[in-house]
């Protein structure tokens, strides 16, 4: 005869110590960061995350096949490290017209925003947790192709000599890709913040985003305003961020000082931060 | 608490107590307000407020990791299943991840829905769904429940047994619980106490069976005589005359006369139906209800 019996737990009161507004959101952004990437859900939530970060790597992997071929590419072929920034351009707009309404978006319609205001959460602590994991989420498509190529090269023997210069290129990848996705979370945050529909939100932001950069790039290649109102392509503006770090310049933005490209990003964060703000603050709790 | 020129709550002066409070009032009577001051998510325009010996204006956070809550809304993330849902409020709560999910398991199977657990929430019955409310608000060891509405659309049985859990949650695991409600039978039914407001201003607080326990009058039910039409009109002129609160329901033969002494109303009802020549086929004490309260407010 088993030994085994089924034990009534009962309620049970809880001694330990709570984890308070550091637990609450470091659990509510690893929620999210795993509901973005379709984690714990089911197979057809995944399936547009790995096409993403597939599209975004294809580039550096490319290039290190071929380096690895190849030996080393020469000057002309080889693409500097800020390129690879541009090289995930698509897959980037792609993936920030869709985090940003998956994060937020969904919480709202499902009643889940006025649930996280009932525990340590703040309103604020509550937008915190959500740019925490977008941003989390958003760095992996942004800053791990170029860090994948500085790696690889690296293990090729024909990256950075030495550790202070090689440290000195990580460092301003990881500063470059953190300001790109910055601005991008600010933006796409915001506008997803002001519909509680993820398929207008997207479209939002494609629209806010796509469309300032092709209105921009129009107004300032075909009516020839000045070459500085470039910086409002959020998109470009962003991106150009890298370059700059790297002491270069891209074509667009050639005469563009670099003080302006600053004020653009800080600009265009300001924007969507406000959005959130606005947003936010109206917004019913319970 | 004021909202532009609209005053939710106005001059309330409430002290709740352990057990189970019924925070009662129709649509519109600042119920939802208070809870959201209670959780610290709104500030009072004026005056203070302490639970659990915090103030929720201030340590607002500190005291939401120690009270669980079970909003009106219906909604809930579809696809996430039970288990989940209540594992993370509770990780937001405080509880430890492995804690969490322990407690989620033990809160849904005291709730009823061990068996169900990994359904997703989108495809469980609004009963289910109250109940997985409940489980979430208690997942997380709170000293306080708020409830708004737990029984809001459940059917009979339903309601019973959420009304029943609720009380067992109170009695067998000593957490506070203070739910909304704007069904006065049910707060009559499972609260120890009660605080009820109506248009934002407080109607009546107390221990219940002290608001609602006195004797307050006899409920007579005459029988039809069909040689007598006009005997249940006399009779109810009669007590009126005597200046007596009579309440009828439309089209029965059944009237609540409200009166201080019982004895002295029933002596009168006695007096009433022999004069008109009726015949009672049931006289008893009329039990004060919570409605009265209410009505008592608004003369």
């Amino acid at each position: 005869m088993s030994d085994a019996q089924i034990l009534d737990r009962g309620y049970r009161r809880f001694e330990g110590e709570r984890s308070g507004v550091g637990g609450a959101m470091r659990s509510v952004a690893w929620h999210t960061t795993r509901s973005i990437l379709g984690l714990g859900r089911k197979a057809r939530h995944k399936v547009f995350p790995i096409i993403v970060l597939v599209v975004a790597f294809v580039p550096a992997v490319a290039f290190l096949a071929i380096s690895v071929l190849l030996g080393d590419l020469g000057e002309e072929l080889r693409p500097e490290y800020w390129e690879f920034f541009g090289f995930a351009f698509v897959a980037t707009i792609v993936f920030v017209a869709l985090v940003a309404p998956e994060a937020i978006v969904r919480d709202q319609r499902d009643g889940m925003f006025a649930m996280y205001l009932s525990t340590p959460l703040s309103r604020w602590s509550y937008v915190a947790s959500k740019v925490i994991a977008v941003l989390g989420t958003m760095s992996l498509v942004v800053l791990g192709p170029p860090v994948l190529w500085l790696l690889g090269y690296t293990f090729q023997s024909q990256g950075p000599e030495g550790f202070v210069d090689w440290f000195g290129v990580m460092g301003r990848l990881l500063l470059a890709g953190l300001i790109v996705c910055i601005v991008y979370t600010a933006v796409s945050l915001g506008v997803s913040s002001l519909t509680d529909r993820r398929a207008f939100a997207s479209i939002a932001v494609v629209f806010v985003m796509l469309g300032a950069s092709i209105v921009t790039n129009v107004l300032v290649d075909v009516a020839e305003l000045a070459e500085n109102w470039r910086v409002l392509d959020p998109l470009g503006v962003a991106l150009e961020a890298a370059p700059r770090l790297f002491g270069d310049r891209s074509e667009e933005f050639a005469t563009v000082s670099t003080w302006l490209v600053a004020a653009g990003c800080a600009g265009w964060t300001a924007f969507g931060a406000g959005l959130l703000v606005y947003r936010y603050r109206r917004l019913a709790a319970v | 608490m004021q909202f532009g020129q609209q005053r939710a709550l106005d001059s309330l002066d409430v002290t709740v107590e352990s057990g189970v409070t019924g925070l009662v009032g129709a649509n519109g009577a600042g119920k939802t307000t208070f809870m959201s001051i209670v959780l610290g998510l709104r500030a009072p325009t004026s005056g203070a407020l302490q639970v659990l010996g915090l103030d929720p204006a201030h340590r607002g956070a500190e005291l939401r990791a120690l009270v669980g809550y079970g909003p009106e809304r219906n909604v809930f993330p579809d696809e996430m299943p039970a288990s989940d849902f209540v594992k993370h409020l509770a990780e937001v709560r405080g509880m430890p991840r492995q804690e969490a999910r322990g407690r989620a398991s033990d809160a849904l199977w005291l709730v009823g829905l061990g068996e169900e657990r990994f359904r997703p929430l989108g495809t469980m019955s609004t009963g289910q769904r109250q109940r997985v409310k409940l489980a979430q608000a208690i997942a997380a060891d709170p000293s306080l429940i708020l409830l708004d509405e737990p029984t809001d659309g459940l059917d009979p049985v339903q309601r019973d047994e959420m009304l029943a859990l609720i009380r067992q949650i109170s009695a067998e695991y000593r957490i506070d619980v203070l739910l909304s409600s704007h069904l006065l039978e049910e707060v009559e039914r499972i609260c120890d106490h009660v605080v009820a407001l109506d248009a934002g201003q407080l109607v009546a607080q107390g221990r219940l069976s002290t608001l609602v326990g006195t004797d307050e009058g006899v409920v007579v039910e005459l029988v039809d005589v069909e040689d007598r039409p006009d005997a249940l009109v006399q009779v109810i002129d009669a007590l009126k005359q005597a200046g007596f609160d009579v309440r009828q329901d439309l089209g029965s033969f059944r009237f609540e006369v409200v009166g201080t002494d019982a004895d002295a109303v029933a002596d009168h009802v006695r007096d009433a139906v022999a004069q008109a020549r009726a015949r009672v086929r049931r006289i008893v004490r009329r039990r004060r209800r919570l409605e009265d309260l209410f009505e008592g407010a608004r003369r």
